[in-house]
């Protein structure tokens, strides 16, 4: 059951700005997961502050140099459509087009996507978890098949967006505006591991609103993709899923990026793989070698062990189709 | 006590229907017109456009909404508690608890034992258990209400895996301990003496998840009193078993209690019975003496309303180098949860192929978990699953065709009867008609595939196990118009039943199916038909019908006949109109006698089967899967199903019998399995996107039906045998047949994601 709540939808950045300053607020961006997290007691703020009348955070726009910038409330069916997008960073379309369902795509934004709360089945169900203020993480001894193999301390969950591996693949940077202003955040750091923050999974403030992604234009011989695996077709977050983007000059890798999806609290970035494409060309030897890699300091808990297996092979497969 | 309980069982409780006359039935039909035909459904307009109104969409004046507060321990005593503070909250109309009038109700019979619980028990043996409900102006202020009901609980140990209920230091969840009841055991001929002489002898270990039913419609109802009288509207398979066991429960005679479900969003068995919440409506009705609507939320109905019940299964299969099977052996253990249920089922062992040593041991034990339920064909997916990958495995080891293997092993009775012949057999024809429909030699001779995509493909097979209740009564008044009304009490649980016996009337009066109205599924207003599940609907229903049609037949011919002054052999209905050799149509209209009488009303009713022979579904399904070996993905690229269920009803309604048992099955195999917390006995997925039914796109894009009518002429007077539940039996095992064949991995546990692929690749690779 939904608490009450005021619902409020200013029609500018300023008014949104001047209702979270309020405080106890949250912002309603397609509400795919404001809704659950409503429903489940996991918030239960006193204002709900819609962003659905503020047109200049919608869009997808490209700037003299080529810099795309889209829009946090831009819908995921948008960017897994946009004739721009598809072209210059095929692995972001993709990636939107991978998410839930069809029905969810037409609703949830980017935005919304990337500041998703944590998926864990004991935070969003009756569990008094560690994160909600109890004492115990239950994912940690108990039914941690879909839980993190990396980065995991006292909170095993896994970030749930496929958006936010490409994005930070690509070197995407946030935007965020706040009463003081605008701040650029580099995707990468854009998230926080539960042992950076134990309560909050982005850099936002309370007050501040991610505004935009801006995407740098790609670099002569720039790729891109993603590759998800999940349990069924449709409708299903990402057991694990790899983004990969990389820049080529007479097809030697430049410059490398591998981000997994699925495997930490926020995108994981592949680093030991990354190194060994560099200077190299990618075949099919060398795209094994590297998801061999890919797991470098996995600590698989009891029941996740087989996500080091499914990294490799998505990995590997997710650079073939680059090579 | 009161003399009767909530039936959580799937048979229905006899229900005071006329008695069955003895003599045999009428011969089945030879060429049809109506009957077989692709007729669309006849309500399918109402449910396509939402003007079907399904219980969960009734709305009465002054109708109170009702909600339950449920224990959210596995294991606990309910010490105390105090409703006074929900009492008193906006809207609350009634609290319902364990000390409220009429609420000391018994409940979940065991065989021979009597109840072993109430409506309300303090005694909490699961989490999800009911504790209070209450009934308000709004369901917003009925759940708020429930948040402060303050109950005291006494936290207990709990054991949520079946494999630990029997340890030693086990909690116990009733008196007697966590054992059910003592091992089952069927046995014949000597099985040591079987593997003794076998050549080849396999043993696998099986593990199935459990799986919750989730109809679209949750469950629930709204009751209302008139006087004495109980009307309730609730989502059911059997409004008769439901009426049964409610006026047991309620102390009132089953003729002042009225149970409909016209509409109703699909069960899959979870809707066999009586449920708690409909009493518990009943209760707050009589309270406030309002109307109540108590609907269940969907995640409750992860909890509480029934689920598929795990199994662990061993079996061992020994044959004769020429494959002639000579010992088969299956231990089962499977749980149905806190309170009695037989979860598991050997049937398929003990029938599906001739063997003549043959042993089976079932043990059964109670866990903190939610109860049991019939689930589409109880127990005969996992055994299927078990069963049919041990004789995949034997024949590899045999070196013999997987098709050719269970050809070799085709019964001509059921062994499990003692040797009673079947009316009709399909075993051997699914087999041979589906391989080579399938394609199967040629796909099984394909290259897998040399990459990291692999293709295999798998077969699996089945039958079903009951026969039906042959007890159903049902009429037919037919206007000079053309038009009908069927009046029967069978359910439409999303089948088609309604058109099918709409066909059946139609084919027997001459007249569009459409012209057809039909009354049914009302204790008040219809006549008894037992509940719909176990694949006898038609089987018990059409007969039923067809002979309430042939009586009105008769009678129109009759006076037909004496109007145009003709022998009535010569006269045909057809169009609505009595049609003569030479082509002239009367119109029904036109008879005097017949518009001056009508309508012309038949009862029909369903006759007992046929002495000394049993008539039982068969199938054979067949899958051709891709196997990811970088990442455990596996993909359903086709499946067949065929399918000897006798007649062909309607073309239309048997492919979505079969595709959907085919999908359920895929669910089955490689998404679907209930999460519980080991520790806190907590289902940790009860809900649509954790608990995870297949979607479209996990459909196996190319789907056949193949129907194997062998043109039965002595199972019934239509010539249908069941379907809804073999049609869902072998799919996983086929599946998972398909999976070892393209990689090589026996995948014994299901789901068979890959969660579980990946995990068995790595482990096979070190």
């Amino acid at each position: 059951m939904i608490p009450n709540f005021r619902y409020v939808r200013p029609t500018t950045v300023a008014g949104v700005l001047e209702e979270l300053a309020r405080g106890d607020a949250r912002l309603h961006a397609g509400g795919s997961d404001l809704l659950g997290c409503l429903r489940d007691g996991i918030l239960a703020p006193r204002s709900v502050v819609s962003l659905a009348g503020v047109p200049e955070l919608r869009g997808i726009r490209e700037l003299a140099g080529g810099e795309v910038r889209i829009g946090a409330m831009t819908t995921l069916r948008e960017i897994a459509s946009h004739p721009l997008l598809r072209e210059r960073y095929p692995g972001l379309a993709q990636a939107a087009g991978l998410v839930a369902s069809p029905q969810l795509r037409n609703q949830g934004t980017l935005g919304g996507n990337l500041c998703q709360k944590p998926r864990c089945w004991y935070y969003r169900g009756r569990f008094q978890c560690a994160r909600k203020g109890g004492d115990t993480c239950y994912a940690a001894e108990g039914e941690n098949q879909y839980h993190c193999l990396f980065g995991g301390e006292t909170c095993y969950y896994v970030h749930p967006s496929d958006l936010a591996p490409v994005l930070v693949a690509l070197e995407a940077t946030a935007h965020l505006l706040g009463r003081g202003g605008r701040r650029a955040v580099s995707l990468e750091r854009f998230f926080l591991l539960p042992s950076q923050d134990f309560q909050r999974e982005t850099v936002l403030e309370a007050d501040e609103i991610l505004a935009e992604v801006a995407l740098p234009a790609p670099r002569p011989g720039a790729a891109s993709v993603y590759r998800k695996v999940r349990e069924r077709g449709s409708w299903d977050f990402a057991l694990v899923g790899a983004a990969v983007a990389l820049s080529r000059s007479d097809g030697v890798v430049e410059g490398a990026r591998i981000v997994l999806s699925g495997v930490a609290a926020i995108p994981w970035r592949a680093q030991t793989a990354e190194k060994l494409l560099v200077g190299r060309r990618l075949n099919a030897a060398l795209a094994a070698q590297a998801g061999a890699a890919a797991s470098e300091g996995a600590r698989p808990l009891a029941h996740n062990g087989y996500k080091v297996r499914m990294l490799q092979g998505v990995v590997e497969e997710a650079l073939r189709s680059l090579a | 006590m009161k003399a009767g309980f909530g039936s959580q069982q799937g048979a229905a409780v006899p229900g005071g229907p006329p008695g069955t006359p003895a003599e045999s039935s009428a011969a089945t039909w030879g060429e049809t017109l109506v009957v077989g035909a692709a007729v669309p459904r006849v309500d399918g307009w109402q449910r396509v456009t939402g003007t079907a109104v399904y219980p969960l969409d009734l709305q009465f004046p002054g109708m109170l909404h009702a909600a339950v507060l449920r224990c959210p321990h596995a294991h606990a005593r309910v010490k105390r508690v105090d409703t006074s503070r929900a009492a008193r909250m906006p809207g609350v109309r009634a609290v319902l608890t364990a000390a409220s009038p009429g609420a000391d109700v018994p409940w979940y019979p065991q065989r021979g034992k009597g109840p072993t619980s109430k409506l309300f028990d303090p005694h909490c043996r699961y989490a999800g258990e009911e504790v209070a409900a209450v009934a308000a102006e709004t369901l917003f202020q009925a759940r708020e209400a429930l948040a402060v009901i303050d109950v005291e609980y006494e936290v207990l140990p709990c054991v949520a895996e079946m494999e630990e209920a029997l340890l030693p230091g086990a909690p116990p969840i009733h008196g007697g301990g966590n054992r059910q009841n003592e091992t089952l055991r069927y046995q014949r001929g000597d099985v040591a003496k079987g593997f003794a002489e076998a050549d080849a002898v396999v043993e696998l270990s099986f593990r199935t998840a459990c799986e919750i039913h989730t109809p679209m419609e949750v469950h629930g109802s709204v009751a209302r009193w008139e006087g004495d009288t109980l009307t309730v509207w609730d989502t059911t398979q059997g409004v008769f078993a439901v009426r049964d066991a409610l006026a047991s429960a309620l102390g009132l005679p089953r003729a002042k209690v009225r149970v409909i479900s016209q509409y109703m969003g699909g069960g899959f068995g979870s809707k066999l019975g009586l449920n708690k919440h409909t009493v518990m409506a009943a209760l707050l009705a009589r309270a406030t003496g309002r109307p109540v609507k108590l609907f269940l939320s969907r995640e409750e109905t992860f909890l509480c309303v029934g689920n598929r019940p795990p199994n662990r299964l061993t079996v061992r299969a020994g044959a004769k180098k020429d494959g002639t099977l000579v010992a088969l052996e299956m231990k089962a253990l499977g749980t149905g949860g806190a309170y009695p249920h037989m979860p598991t089922s050997a049937y398929l062992v003990t029938d599906l192929y001739a063997c003549p040593n043959v042993a089976v041991e079932e043990d059964n034990v109670f866990t903190n978990t939610g109860p049991g339920r019939p689930f589409r064909a109880p127990g005969f997916p996992p055994c299927a699953w078990a069963l049919e990958q041990t004789i995949d495995a034997l024949a590899e080891k045999l070196r013999i065709d997987p098709v050719e293997l269970r050809l070799k092993n085709v019964p001509s009775v059921s062994q499990q009867r003692g040797g009673v012949p079947y009316t009709s057999t399909g075993l051997a024809e699914c087999l041979r008609r589906g391989a080579e429909a399938f394609g199967w030699k040629a796909a099984r001779a394909r290259a897998r595939g040399r990459g990291h995509l692999r293709r295999g493909v798998g077969v699996a097979a089945g039958m079903w196990g009951y026969d039906g209740e042959p007890r159903a009564t049902a009429s037919v008044s037919l206007f000079a118009d053309g038009s009908a009304l069927l009046n029967t009490g069978a359910s439409d649980i999303g089948t088609g039943t309604k058109t099918v016996l709409a066909q059946v009337v139609a084919e027997e009066l001459g007249i569009a199916p459409e012209r057809v109205r039909i009354e049914h599924a009302d204790t008040g207003t219809t006549q008894y038909a037992p509940a719909s599940g176990g694949s006898q609907t038609v089987v018990v229903n059409a007969p039923a019908v067809r002979e309430a049609a042939q009586q009105v037949r008769r009678e129109l011919l009759e006076l037909a006949a004496a109007a145009l002054s003709r022998p009535q052999e010569e006269l045909r209905l057809a169009g609505g109109a009595v049609v003569t050799p030479e082509g002239t149509a009367h119109p029904f209209a036109s008879f005097q006698a017949f518009v001056a009488s009508q309508p012309l009303v038949g009862v029909g009713r369903r006759h007992p089967h046929p002495k000394g022979k049993v008539a039982l579904p068969f199938v054979a399904q067949f899958a051709e899967v891709e196997v990811n070996t970088r990442t455990g993905e596996v993909r359903v690229l086709r499946m067949l199903g065929a399918q000897d269920s006798g007649r062909v009803m309607n073309r239309l309604t048997f492919e979505s019998q079969v595709f959907g048992g085919i999908v359920m099955g895929v669910g089955f195999a490689l998404t679907e399995a209930r999460v519980v917390d080991r520790r806190t006995g907590t289902v940790v997925n009860a809900n649509w996107h954790d608990y995870k039914i297949p979607t479209i796109k996990d459909c196996p894009a190319e789907l056949t039906c193949l129907p194997v009518d062998l043109q039965d002429r002595e199972c019934n007077s239509v010539g249908a045998k069941g379907l809804g539940e073999p049609a869902t039996i072998p799919t996983a095992a086929a599946i998972a047949n398909a999976v070892y064949h393209a990689v090589g991995v026996r995948v014994t546990d299901t789901p068979a994601s890959p969660v579980q692929i990946a995990a068995l690749l790595q482990r096979r690779e070190g």
